[in-house]
């Protein structure tokens, strides 16, 4: 090899080659530090312990979130010789380690997220009532999703479930939970809402639900979402941007469904309730229509009743202007063949009278007429 | 003939239900109405019923091929 000679451009591609094929990639665990970010843009940092350290340089979309010198990460990335500034390693992936690390970088995180307003309560979308297509973000060999299927059959049916196999755990989750939820985002038939789920695990398992990515994510789904990740005492981040958390798989479930049996008897109860208002207004219209009919026979009652009294008192009055109770008073009638005479000048002297009583006729003869 | 199963969804008749116990609820005694909208009733009640008896959860995988 001290034969050949290379030019400094020879020797670094060389270089590149030979690092390339022995170390394609390296995990390096180490603490974080002189990190910095230029122009929102590369990332620079060291990672070290008591003897050494090793350089780092990337691109912010490989990180999880914010992080601070200090910190225990393990960083995955490829080394090369720059061709100006040396050797260093190209960052692909990095993920804080260790309960003490991750706390700290999750609280860096919900710090930052928290001023954006992504975790806001009013950003909180309502799940619908038994929605008929659910995406499921899990490990298809997962106990939480046979946990999830097993209780979605048990309580209810009709769900279509678009299942999006992911790990969601290890280097690999963030990512690939991020293109899961983007996919079903992505669907021209939308599933109704984005399950994302996991049983329990360490913090360290846990660390894609604090992995900025995903929680990102999350937040931005047009699906509401609801995220369930089966541990008790620190609630994920992801589980802070969704329209609503579950503790576990089959609390998520509970939180999707309803129960098919207490469905049931609640319909049940709704058929006796309806049934009774039936009856009820079955009950009212009867006894509506035996008022009216009350209503309406004491109504004619009561106009036949005023009638016969108007009828009587018209009665009396004609009596008074029947001729032959004036007879009865003593008046008469006199009347010359057949005509009623009315004045003195109808009659003379011979003329022959019949004078009508009320209880007979008296023949009479005219002896004398005197006028006045 | 066989009866046809309910396209509409369970949320759809769900709502539909809701709609027609208001309507009881609200108290316009209306007997032919009320006798109209209780078969209505009755008859969403069957297919919420014979849904929840009878529907399946179907799982179709979306992604994911490369790890499973």
């Amino acid at each position: 090899m001290e034969d050949t000679v290379l030019s400094p451009s020879d020797f670094v591609a060389l270089l590149n080659q030979t690092l390339e094929f022995a170390y394609p990639a390296v995990s390096i665990e180490g603490e974080l530090s002189n990190f910095r970010v230029s122009k929102n843009r590369w990332v620079y940092f060291d990672l070290k312990d008591e003897l050494s350290s090793v350089s780092f340089f990337g691109t912010v979309y490989m990180l999880p979130g914010p992080l601070e010198d200090g910190l225990v990460v393990r960083a995955v990335g490829s080394p090369r010789l720059h061709p100006r500034f040396g050797f260093n390693l190209n960052l692909r992936s990095l993920m804080p380690v260790g309960e003490g690390s991750l706390k700290k970088a999750a609280q860096l995180l919900q710090a930052k997220l928290q001023a954006e307003g992504l975790f806001a309560p009013e950003r909180k979308r309502l799940l619908p009532l038994a929605p008929s297509r659910v995406g499921l973000i899990t490990a298809a060999n997962s106990a939480a999703y046979h946990d999830f299927i097993k209780i979605l059959d048990e309580r209810w049916g009709g769900v279509e479930v678009l299942l999006a196999d992911t790990y969601v755990q290890g280097d690999q989750a963030p990512a690939q939970i991020v293109q899961a939820i983007e996919l079903l985002n992505k669907l021209s038939n939308l599933p109704e809402v984005i399950v994302i789920t996991r049983g329990g695990g360490s913090v360290d398992d846990l660390a894609a639900f604090n992995d900025e990515r995903v929680v990102r994510a999350v937040a931005a789904s047009r699906v509401p979402t609801l995220v369930a990740v089966g541990h008790e005492v620190d609630i994920s981040l992801a589980e802070l941007a969704a329209d609503v958390r579950a503790s576990t798989p089959s609390n998520a479930v509970q939180i999707l469904v309803p129960d098919r049996g207490a469905e049931l008897a609640a319909l049940a109860s709704v058929q006796q309730a309806l049934k009774r208002g039936l009856q009820n207004y079955h009950q009212q219209a009867i006894i509506q229509l035996r008022q009216d009919r009350r209503n309406l026979s004491e109504l004619i009652s009561a106009t036949l009743a005023g009638e016969t009294v108007r009828l009587e008192h018209l009665r009396r009055l004609l009596d008074l202007f029947d001729p032959k109770a004036a007879l009865k008073r003593g008046y008469a009638i006199v009347s010359r063949g057949g005509q009623h005479i009315k004045s003195a000048s109808q009659v003379k002297t011979g003329n022959a009278l019949a004078v009508q009583l009320h209880d007979g006729t008296i023949g009479a003869t005219v002896t004398k007429v005197s006028r006045g | 003939m066989a009866k046809k199963p309910s396209t509409k969804s369970y949320a759809e008749l769900s709502a539909q239900l809701a709609e027609i116990m208001q309507w009881f609820e609200s108290g316009d005694v209306d007997l032919d109405e009320a006798l109209a909208k209780y078969q209505q009733a009755i008859k969403l009640i069957e297919q919420m019923e014979t849904y929840l008896k009878n529907a399946k959860n179907k799982i179709k995988k979306v992604s994911g091929s490369s790890n499973s």
